[in-house]
């Protein structure tokens, strides 16, 4: 029997590969070069590339980013629609909005299933979940016929207010299947049966685009694991922060649509936690971007306003991840009112940065880091060279001429303005929400995280940086700890006078057993099943709602009301406790445990640090004057650092994925967990 | 409106506080944004009909909402304005004001301005400001919007400035005077709170920035991110010719002349690195509520101008390169108090932001853009009975249209209107557990876009029945069922705005385009469609292959591809999607159009008329090949209208036509 758990994270360029051995609580790390033409291929690449037999394993998650590029690119398989008779265009109309506001030749991208795939039947249902008018039956056979003609492989059935009423959907779908055999169906009412048509419709159809795709990836994907002697279920990791087993995405597949993304927050969260704070930013920073999620109390932050592109929201529960364009290869450039910018343009991959030698010549984040001298210039264990005098004369030439400063000074206001950039993005999901930074940790990981995190703390007034042992493949950790995990919900709007326990206990009870059936047939053990209940709620009137948890027994409401005007306080400053309360919808968290890995751990003695590798002059900004100077400042192999070492700033802390820059006025040490530690230190502005 | 202020060449501050501030301030207003979108009441709040802005202490905007509403863009430094003027040296912490006036710069009563001073200690240095559209506030009709109304009094309580909360103590009594004038206290209510809640969440957020860099720092940045857009806009216009440029686009009708197009006019004058707009031309104000204050006015020159500039921010800096002249009061453009203005979203604005569009077009003709559908609601208010206290209940609709045509690409199908992109559409099934309607459709009407090189883009349909309600009455506030949606450089026209009653049924009433309190019986049907947009460049050289996939998609019907763009298309397999063009027929239909279609437009309107009564002709044969308008429930030809719509056709199309080949 073996005890290894291999989690593989799926990227644009690379396929992580994070290995832990339950026994000895050893972890082993690799990358290999993702392979978009099969992306299963890497997958089992990676797992080979860092010496795992399946047979050894126990446990096999994925975190992938196959659905997420299958919608970007349409690439789909031949795909229709059937809604109800004058509502073709719903998902085209959308809610009508753009999301630039001023460019009137920038557009919203096209839905995902033609007009010329949308077709309609007779039938309709009220608001009350009554038939108004019959399906017709011989309209709906005539259509499956024309569909089959057409060469259809997946269908989404989308009818008017099929959330209070499913029957009709049920009939067709029992029609389309009699008629159109081995085609996948998506009905709306089964995928997300919420009010709101171009919601549920967009979400289901979003469903059946990427169903055959995404459902064929993980069989084969499986298929090729049992091959090579794996014998448990593979889990797939969900928008949500759980993972399902490949049942359930054949099902359900639009719910790995944002599985990549989701395994960063869930490793911040994690990591946090496990070394004490309950409260942590994550700033996954990359060559391109960064994605700001935060954790309060030990949970992500979950929304149900989720897209993949601007108009077509995929409404299941996600992990909110802000995504914005400031990563190691933004550019920074002058506009022409002569103010300094930094992105959202990135050098890319190709020509990169300007050091890269590989053709930039625009001076980005890490020209300036490499300027500064926080960067050295021999990168991934001396698999690639930076060229300093290239780094150089892009600040110089991009930044520090127009603006007549020392180009060191032009390289520190580069970094600057990205750091104000991020700062910005964090106050959006914090300050924004009713968190105060003060109480968080910041998670630094993502190639370039660990470069600018202790800056970033600073700019945002956040005590202490945490840098994983493994910065560049932290995402990876994150697909290795997330239980298997379910959201079901139930529309259920009456006001707080006209609810009824009874029923309202009824239909927990009714989502309780679905999610208990789901989850006893994905092979969780009765007492690892977890099953939580939620009500949204809002003061009567408004337009959204918030989300609280629910307890058992006859003071479960009046709980519940009070936890909603306790939340509405802290996230919005006001609550108004005498004003009437409306329940909006009924919803379950149904988890099931999986067994936690036990991370390295090793508690911190007094040792003497190792001697430095190298001092070098790295330039920080001079308190009070804002120009940089530089200061020598010892560089260390982060493999030779031991739990309980540290020291004041500065320093450089160098390893094969990251580089870590602890900058003057802070202390650093490593953790029990091997985590890097930096507080601030308080300093007048 | 004028300044003479030289811009500063140079920030005093270093360029990355200079920069770390400016997107600090975006920051603090969005912050506003996301919380009264998250607490509002109103659904028409919560459908996006809101603003945020961030007002120095001489009330000149520093920083508006990145996600606004185009409407009020150029309006809420005058609401702090009004405020300044109203309550010099009565202005405290803890204070915050009221003001919906549209004669002291506001839009229309349903907008309405919390705006909360800002102080650093006991000095004056901002004020925060939440502008969002309350869904009543009195007046004739539910909703307030009242075609009819002449003068105010017809359409909602006006709210000079007010005090709402006194040095923190909220002034329950004024409030209450307030609400109780509308028919919808309790969200009102709650949509007060919420809006002087949002302003507070700006101002800790001044307040965090002026404890960390200084009050000077921060006053200093309001400035110099004024200054900062100034410089920015001025060395844009000085990088384009000096020159005039004069337009007119049209509102359909003043009911107290029956027929013929309100002209509204717009010259611009480009001298260095300043424009100048001239509206003092334009009509006197019509006998309905399409009528504008001067700050909507201006708003409409703000974003019709800002949308040629989209990259750059918006406050008083793009304000001060930019100086506009209206007129005096009495006119459409500029109606002082006590005229009607509810409806001038759909009327003057949209015509403003239109003719400026065209102007801009010209000027620079890789942004050029032909006409877009019109701005429309329709509402329905009445008693709901289908619960035993029949309470109130407003169906309240707008919809999405097509946008014009542009240089190089089709316009957009199904986009939100001119007034503000980012106002969303309601669901249906929201709107169905909330009032007696059902809806019975929700679609892209086939032919709806203009022709043109590039089409413009589709609009919808949406109609429905009211099922079991007392006492309900329909109003309905759009424009352009006369003035059709236009083209640009050889494009066509879109389709005609309009509701119909029972359509299709013995009881088929044509209502038009601005109507209010008709009567409406449950069971009775309605329905609308929004229009497309104007076609940009000559439809006949629309390559046959972009047709016939839109044939395909039933964006344009087999009919119209051979009417509109002399594309003959034949069906092979319907079911498959299969059609194909008919090379030869197209080609000799394309000559047979171009050598007969300008004389099309001198054929007596009188007999095309006739033709369209008969049912020979269809509405879209009048506007696009013959440039005819008729009242299009009953076949009346409207004579001057015609002939204005024809020199319009001929000055925006035929002049672009190629002679026959």
């Amino acid at each position: 029997m073996g005890s290894l758990r291999v989690a593989v994270d799926t990227g644009g360029t690379f396929t992580d590969v994070f290995v832990l051995d339950d026994e000895t609580g050893e972890s082993r790390v690799g990358k290999v070069p993702s392979t978009p033409d099969d992306p299963g291929r890497a997958v089992l690449e990676a797992a080979k590339a860092v010496g795992v037999d399946l047979k050894d394993v126990v446990l096999f998650s994925h975190g992938t980013t196959v659905a997420t590029n299958a919608l970007i690119t349409r690439n789909f398989p031949p795909a229709a629609m059937v809604t109800t008779k004058g509502f073709r265009d719903v998902i085209e109309i959308r809610d009508g909005t753009k999301n630039d506001l001023w460019d009137a030749y920038k557009d919203v991208a096209g839905p995902y299933i033609k007009r010329r795939d949308r077709y309609d039947v007779t039938e309709r249902i009220d608001f009350e979940g009554n038939e108004l008018e019959a399906l017709d039956e011989n309209e709906a056979r005539v259509l499956a016929g024309r569909l089959r003609k057409k060469g259809v492989k997946t269908v989404a059935v989308c009818f008017a207010n099929s959330y209070a009423n499913g029957a009709h959907e049920k009939r067709m779908k029992e029609i389309l299947t009699e008629e159109l055999p081995g085609v996948r169906i998506s009905t709306s009412s089964e995928v997300l049966p919420e009010i709101f048509e171009h919601d549920r419709f967009n979400t289901t159809v979003a469903n059946a685009v990427l169903a055959p795709l995404v459902g064929d990836y993980v069989a084969k994907l499986s298929t090729n694991l049992e091959l090579g002697g794996y014998k448990g279920d593979l889990l797939l990791l969900h928008s949500g922060g759980g993972s399902m087993t490949p049942r359930m995405v054949q099902k359900y597949a639009a719910r790995i649509a944002a599985s990549g993304i989701a395994a960063g927050a869930i490793a911040c969260r994690h990591l946090a936690t496990a070394a004490g704070f309950p409260n942590a930013i994550g700033l996954d920073m990359g060559g391109t971007s960064t994605d700001i999620t935060l954790v309060y109390g030990g949970e992500v932050r979950i929304t149900k306003e989720w897209s993949v592109e601007y108009g077509y929201p995929i409404c299941f529960p996600s992990i909110e991840v802000m995504t914005i364009g400031a990563g190691g290869g933004s550019l920074a450039w002058i506009d022409p009112a002569g103010s300094l910018r930094n992105g959202p343009q990135s050098a890319g991959a190709t020509p990169g940065p300007a050091c890269y030698g590989t053709g930039g010549v625009n001076p980005t984040n890490t020209d300036a880091n490499v300027v500064l001298n926080r960067l050295g210039t021999s990168l991934v264990g001396g698999a690639m060279t930076l060229s300093p005098d290239l780094a150089r004369s892009a600040i110089e030439q991009g930044v520090a001429q127009p603006f007549n400063m020392s180009v060191e000074d032009a390289a520190l206001a580069v970094v600057k303005v990205a750091n104000a950039n991020m700062a910005d993005a964090v106050r959006l999901v914090s300050i924004r929400r009713g968190y105060d930074p003060r109480e968080f940790v910041l998670v630094a990981f993502g190639g370039a995280g660990a470069l600018h995190g202790a800056a970033l703390a600073r700019e945002l007034s956040i005590p202490t940086v945490l840098v994983p042992p493994n910065p560049g493949v932290t995402s990876a950790l994150g697909c290795l700890l997330v239980d298997i995990r379910h959201d079901l919900s139930v529309m259920y709007q009456k006001s707080l006078g006209a609810a009824d326990p009874a029923e309202m206990e009824g239909l927990y009870q009714t989502m309780e057993a679905e999610a208990s059936a789901h989850l006893k047939l994905e092979g969780v053990a009765p007492d690892q099943v977890l099953l939580e209940r939620t009500a949204a709620m809002r003061y009567l009137g408004q337009w959204r709602s918030l989300t609280v948890a629910v307890g058992a027994g006859s003071e479960a409401l009046g709980e519940a009301v009070a936890r909603f005007h306790r939340e509405h306080a802290r996230e919005f400053s006001y609550s108004r406790e005498d004003a009437p309360i409306e329940i909006y919808q009924l919803g379950l968290r149904a988890i099931g445990l999986t067994p936690k890995p036990k991370l390295a751990k090793q508690d911190p003695v007094a040792a003497e640090l190792p001697v430095p590798k190298s001092v070098r002059e790295v330039w920080f900004e001079a308190e009070g004057i804002g120009s940089a100077v530089p200061i020598a400042t010892p560089v260390y192999e982060r493999a030779e650092l031991l739990p309980g070492m540290g020291a004041r700033g500065p320093a450089v802390i160098d390893q094969l994925d990251a580089t870590t820059v602890v900058p003057p006025h802070t202390s650093w040490k490593i953790d029990a967990n091997w985590n890097i530690l930096i507080q601030i230190e308080e300093v007048s502005a | 409106m004028t300044t003479t202020i030289e811009p500063k060449q140079k920030t005093v501050l270093d360029p990355v506080t200079f920069e770390v501030l400016k997107n600090s301030f975006t920051t603090s207003v969005d912050l506003m944004s996301e919380q009264i979108l998250r607490t509002c009441h109103s659904f028409v709040i919560y459908a996006r009909d809101f603003s945020c802005a961030l007002v120095d202490a001489k009330g000149n905007t520093v920083m508006q909402g990145s996600q606004d509403v185009a409407v009020h863009v150029g309006t809420l430094h005058f609401g702090a304005q009004a405020i300044l003027k109203r309550f010099e040296g009565d202005i405290h912490p803890g204070d915050i004001f009221g003001v919906n006036d549209p004669y002291s710069g506001g839009t229309h009563f349903n907008d309405v301005r919390i705006v909360r001073p800002i102080f650093s200690e006991d000095e004056l240095i901002a004020f925060a400001m939440s502008m969002g559209h309350w869904s009543d506030v009195g007046g004739t009709v539910p909703g307030s919007f009242d075609v009819n109304a002449k003068e105010h009094f017809g359409e909602g309580f006006r709210m000079v400035p007010v005090k709402l909360w006194d040095r923190g103590v909220f002034r329950q009594d004024v409030a209450e005077l307030i609400v109780a004038n509308t028919r919808a206290a309790e969200a009102n209510l709650g949509d007060m709170h919420a809006q002087a809640e949002a302003t507070g969440v700006c101002e800790r957020d001044i307040h965090r920035l002026v404890d960390k860099y200084g009050k000077d720092t921060i006053v200093t940045a309001f400035e110099e991110v004024q200054d900062y857009v100034e410089r920015l806009t001025r060395k844009r216009i000085s990088e384009l010719p000096d020159g005039e440029w004069e337009t007119s686009d049209y509102i359909d009708f003043d009911p107290a002349f029956g027929e013929g197009l309100i002209p509204v006019n717009v010259r611009m004058t480009i001298t260095g690195d300043q424009i100048h707009y001239d509206l003092s031309k334009s009509a006197p104000a019509v006998s309905s509520f399409l009528n504008s204050g001067f700050g909507a006015s201006f708003s409409g020159v703000v974003a019709g101008t800002k949308t040629f500039f989209p990259d750059i921010p918006l406050n008083s800096g793009f304000y001060r390169a930019i100086t506009c002249d209206l007129g005096p009061e009495g006119t459409v453009v500029n109606a002082g108090w006590p005229i009607a203005v509810t409806g001038f979203c759909s009327g003057p604005y949209e015509k403003i932001m239109s003719a400026i569009f065209e102007l801009w077009s010209g000027i620079m003709p890789e942004r050029a853009i032909a006409c877009s559908f019109n701005l429309e609601y329709l509402l329905i208010g009445g008693r709901d009975a289908r619960t035993e206290n029949k309470p109130y209940f407003m169906w309240y609709d707008w919809m999405v249209g097509g946008w014009g045509g542009r240089n190089g690409k089709d316009g957009a199908n199904c986009t939100s209107p001119l007034f503000g992109v980012g106002l969303a559409v309601q669901p249906f099934e929201g709107q169905e557990r909330l009032t007696p309607v059902i809806t019975s459709k929700h679609e892209i009407v086939t032919d709806s876009g203009g022709p043109g090189r590039y089409r413009g883009g589709c609009g919808v349909e949406k109609g429905g029945m009211l099922t079991n309600s007392e006492r309900s009455v329909m109003s309905y506030c759009c424009d352009r069922s006369r003035n059709v949606a236009w083209g640009i450089a050889g494009g066509l026209p879109s389709t005609p705005h309009g509701v119909w009653m029972n359509k299709g049924l013995p009881a088929e009433k044509y209502l038009g385009a601005v109507f209010s309190n008709v009567p409406i019986q449950n069971g009775d049907t309605f329905t609308r469609p929004s229009a497309g947009g104007g076609g940009y460049g000559d439809p006949l050289l629309r390559p046959a292959a972009e047709v016939l996939e839109d044939v395909i998609d039933a964006y344009v019907s087999i009919t119209r591809a051979a009417i509109d763009y002399g594309v003959v298309v034949t069906e092979i397999d319907a079911d498959l999607d299969e059609y194909e063009v008919d090379e030869e027929a197209t080609k000799s239909m394309r000559a047979s159009i171009a050598a007969k279609r300008t004389s099309w437009l001198s054929e007596d309107a009188q007999e095309i008329a006739e033709r369209y009564r008969s049912g020979e002709l269809s509405d879209l044969d009048l506007i696009r090949q013959y440039g005819v308008i008729v009242d299009w429930g009953t076949g009346e030809l409207f004579p001057k209208t015609t002939g204005q719509f024809r020199e319009l056709l001929r000055k925006r199309s035929v002049e672009y036509w190629k002679a026959p080949a």
